[in-house]
């Protein structure tokens, strides 16, 4: 590992999301280092400049002005320098077409915001937890897919 | 053109180390899994090469002795796992306790505190990783996987694999096709 | 058909009238050889008596030369030669008249030389019996022998006079005979020549009279149709015309010019009158059209706009198909139709087709959007409701926590709801792909989500094997999936579930809930578990929308579980019912067309 914390990225346009996000890592401990932005473009933005310390999970938001998460998704996708990073998709809705599609696309890990901040703390550190397995552990990136 | 591809992380492993040690003269002897015993004194300056020559695969000298069971651990149960044969019949908690010479709540607790997991859990993510394998590049049924895999029940294997996953396995194989399919065209 | 036998009397008619101008002809020359004999016959019988009456003649001829001679000698009175001199001329001219009567039979030639020869020695024996005499000389022997020899003579020439009459008259009676019995066959075969034709002439009346009945049938029937066929213009607003292909002429029916809003024959049939009615955008592509029609002698399908005399613009249709009579004459037979009711009805349907489609996107966009945003404060609510009761628990007191708690269960009821609803409206998109897929296939997914379920509850799922049906595998999943989870959820507390899932293909006629259906042969999957069921008498509410036959407190739901499942079940134009009795079980049944 280059570094001994793991860099996380969200890109969500809802203040309250955001703040409740960042909330969540700070109480979860787990030596992380979590950027938000505010929307796609903001995002896509930042990766695409060449010091960009890229992240080990992403954190997209579907419903974003400017680029909404898919058009992120798949940018990033087409992006051999930024194959490493594994994209969890973080939203409100969650029908079964919608999964499956941005699991197709590429995403790695599909998360129905969760309606309690216990359960948010909980899925966050599994998703951490998860990609650190798989970080880790060998284990073939191709098949991370998890939803929460 | 994308090529799908399977892959021994064990024999690369290997190779690399045999490759790398070779290079810089290093009398060696592969144990098992994981761990190599030097047969003579190397000196620091080829000792530093080594480990940077290494880490540009991604492997890394386990330097302290927790880590170094702690890599035991998952070895042993890799090895369980991948290899069917011995999982035969015997609980993994006395399986790792008898091989590794540690009571399992010792071996158990070490491991939580260090890799942001249980055992348990590590043993499951190594059965489901397995499990994606199979169910990808065989054409192993469920039924038949979870039978290979020891599991009591299709169901069972079904049922661990969505909680771990959070999506079904014949989900997981559909969208896993898709996306080949998608990447082919 | 009536053609064809119309054809085949033609060509029969056509054999018998060849047939009897031949008999005819046949019948002529046998009459006109017949009448031919005869008058040779009679020819014969005629030069027969002319030659007998000649022989006759010369024979008086010569008795009277011989007696003039005969006196001569008595008397020697020259006078009395006068006669015998005149006999001998007249017996030349006889014989000259015999020669030309006699000359078709070689026999008689033969005989009149012989008796010449004859006629000229008795002559010479006169000639020379008068020198005697003249001289005196008649007591002299040669005189005597002369004088004998001159009846010897003339006893010869009788004879072959006799004998040439006789042969004349046997020639005669010779073909007397032949001809008796020509005369005694022809009639009897031209009377029975002549009774064949009568014959053939009766029959091809009979076949005329026939044909003529059944064309006055097939007229009428033909005026009937045409009758029908002006009824039908008149009704379905068509008219008729025919391009004359080889004189380049035109004929429009009376409806016709109705269509164009014209009396009938307003005007005449020709293509510039007619092309004067079309709507000017539509000319070009129209004479276009006729033009390839004049090449091709076909029309397809055209669709243009005239322009009646007041104004209106009509739509019409169009359509021409080359005819050869035949006679080989060719005839293109068009028609036109007056199409505008239909393309107004048309337009007008479109129309509240299109308006209804905005409304029910708009109403599912609406119910998509407004559930979805509902969500996301919704969501927040229940995650600061989370935060306080974390954080600031302590500061609460005991009934503000037990509100935050009634607050809590209450926002977690509406998501339920909310969620429920969105699926639903989900399930109202009609953008869906229908795909061949292995129902089995997607019972298994099913079982899959719900595999925790079965095991907690020790669930027994037994199956018919499925067919594969085109379907929405999204949408089949989820019928699969809450049909399950109601199976599981409505099960008794200390039984066991058991579902079974069983299948058939049926026909429409055999069951009372597909009369409706459109199709013949539908696929019969039936879902039935041993859990509370219910009272029949509910079976069709508990498909509404948020319809909900237990309370919250003992069973969890939010009634639009079954209302999806009927919908995904209508987008696949199936049928979905519900059997149940309480406290024994529950049965689903769904139908999908095949």
């Amino acid at each position: 590992m280059p570094n001994d914390y793991i860099h996380i990225i969200l890109a969500d346009d809802d203040e309250d999301d955001r703040l409740f996000f960042t909330d969540a890592f700070d109480e979860l401990n787990m030596s992380t280092k979590v950027n938000t932005f505010n929307d796609g473009v903001e995002l896509m933005d930042y990766l695409l400049c060449e010091e960009a310390i890229l992240p080990q999970v992403l954190f997209l938001d579907l419903n974003m002005p400017k680029k909404n998460g898919i058009e992120c998704l798949n940018e990033i996708k087409s992006n051999s320098k930024m194959a490493d990073i594994a994209i969890a998709i973080y939203s409100t809705s969650a029908s079964e077409e919608d999964i499956e599609e941005t699991f197709v696309l590429g995403a790695n890990i599909y998360i129905k915001k969760p309606s309690s901040f216990k359960q948010l703390k909980k899925v966050l550190s599994e998703v951490v937890s998860m990609n650190w397995q798989y970080h880790t552990n060998g284990l073939n990136k191709d098949n991370f897919l998890m939803r929460l | 053109m994308k090529l799908f591809i399977k892959f021994d992380f064990n024999a690369i492993c290997k190779k690399v180390l045999e490759t790398r040690l070779s290079e810089l003269n290093i009398k060696y002897k592969i144990l098992a899994f994981g761990e190599v015993e030097l047969l003579e004194k190397v000196p620091t300056e080829t000792y530093q090469l080594l480990t940077s020559s290494l880490d540009e695969y991604g492997i890394e000298i386990v330097e302290n002795q927790k880590s170094i069971l702690i890599q035991k651990i998952k070895d042993a149960i890799i090895d369980m796992v991948f290899n069917e044969d011995s999982t035969i019949n015997v609980k993994s908690s006395v399986y790792l306790s008898e091989k590794l010479g540690h009571s399992y709540g010792y071996l158990s607790n070490l491991f939580s505190e260090v890799t942001y997991t249980s055992i348990e859990n590590f043993i499951i993510i190594q059965k489901i990783e397995y499990t994606k394998q199979l169910l990808l590049s065989t054409d192993l049924s469920l039924t038949e996987i979870a039978f290979k895999l020891n599991y009591s029940s299709v169901a069972h294997l079904s049922t661990q694999f969505k909680n771990s996953t959070g999506i079904t396995p014949s989900a997981f194989q559909r969208i896993i096709t898709k996306r080949r399919n998608m990447a082919q065209q | 058909m009536t053609k064809q036998v119309f054809s085949k009397s033609a060509l029969f008619l056509r054999i018998v009238f060849l047939v009897s101008v031949f008999l005819i002809l046949v019948i002529g020359g046998f009459t006109y050889k017949h009448i031919s004999n005869l008058s040779n016959s009679t020819k014969l019988v005629v030069s027969t008596y002319k030659v007998n009456v000649e022989l006759e003649q010369v024979i008086s001829y010569l008795k009277d030369a011989e007696n003039g001679h005969r006196n001569y000698i008595l008397t020697r009175d020259t006078t009395h030669l006068e006669p015998y001199l005149s006999a001998r001329e007249k017996v030349n001219e006889s014989f000259a008249e015999l020669k030309e009567i006699a000359s078709h039979s070689e026999d008689q030639n033969e005989n009149l030389k012989t008796l010449s020869k004859y006629i000229d020695n008795l002559f010479k024996n006169f000639t020379q019996t008068n020198a005697f005499v003249e001289n005196k000389e008649t007591l002299t022997e040669e005189f005597k022998s002369n004088f004998f020899e001159e009846k010897i003579i003339m006893d010869s020439i009788r004879q072959k006079i006799d004998e040439m009459i006789s042969l004349e008259n046997q020639q005669l009676e010779k073909h007397h005979k032949q001809y008796e019995s020509n005369l005694q066959f022809t009639p009897l075969f031209l009377y029975l020549l002549l009774l064949f034709t009568l014959v053939l002439i009766i029959i091809s009346y009979n076949r005329i009279s026939n044909d003529f009945k059944n064309i006055k049938l097939f007229n009428n029937q033909l005026s009937i149709f045409h009758e029908a066929t002006i009824q039908l213009e008149n009704i379905g607003k068509h008219g008729n015309w025919v391009w004359h292909v080889d004189t380049n002429s035109f004929t429009f029916s009376d409806n016709l010019y109705r269509v164009l809003g014209e009396k009938p024959g307003a005007f005449q049939a020709t293509l510039e009158t007619f092309m004067s009615f079309v709507h000017p955008d539509d000319k070009d592509k129209l004479a276009a059209d006729v033009e390839k029609m004049m090449e091709e002698k076909h029309l397809p399908f055209t669709y243009y706009r005239i322009i009646q005399k007041d104004g209106t613009i009509r739509h019409i249709k169009g359509y021409g198909k080359l005819l050869v009579s035949d006679e080989g004459e060719r005839r293109v037979i068009g028609n036109i139709t007056d199409i505008s009711d239909e393309i107004e009805n048309y337009l007008e349907l479109e129309e509240r087709n299109l308006e209804l489609e905005r409304n029910n996107e708009e109403l599912s966009e609406f119910n998509y959007v407004a559930s979805h945003d509902l969500q996301e404060p919704l969501r927040k609510i229940q995650t600061f409701i989370s935060r306080l009761e974390e954080k600031e628990s302590d500061k609460f007191s005991s009934s503000g926590i037990q509100y935050l708690d009634r607050i809590n269960a209450a926002a977690t009821r509406m998501r339920l709801l909310i969620d429920d609803l969105l699926q639903f409206s989900r399930t109202n998109k009609p953008d869906k792909e229908f795909v061949l897929t292995d129902l089995n296939e997607l019972l298994e997914n099913a079982k899959q989500d719900v595999a925790e379920t079965i095991t907690d509850k020790e669930a027994t799922i037994f199956s018919d094997v499925l067919p594969s049906v085109f379907v929405i595998p999204f949408q089949m999943r989820q019928l699969f999936l809450n049909l399950l989870s109601n199976s599981l959820k409505y099960s008794k507390k200390d039984v066991r579930p058991i579902i079974k899932i069983t299948y058939s293909i049926i026909n429409s006629i055999e069951d009372d809930v597909l009369v409706k259906g459109q199709q013949l042969n539908y696929h019969k999957i039936t879902i039935s578990d041993n859990g509370i069921g219910f009272d029949q008498q509910y079976a069709s509410q508990i498909f509404e929308l948020f319809n909900r036959l237990h309370n919250k407190q003992d069973y969890s739901g939010t009634g639009v579980g079954l209302s999806i499942c009927k919908k995904i079940v209508e987008n696949h134009q199936g049928f979905i019912v519900a059997e149940g009795e309480l406290q024994v079980g529950a049965t689903v049944v769904i139908y999908l067309p095949v």
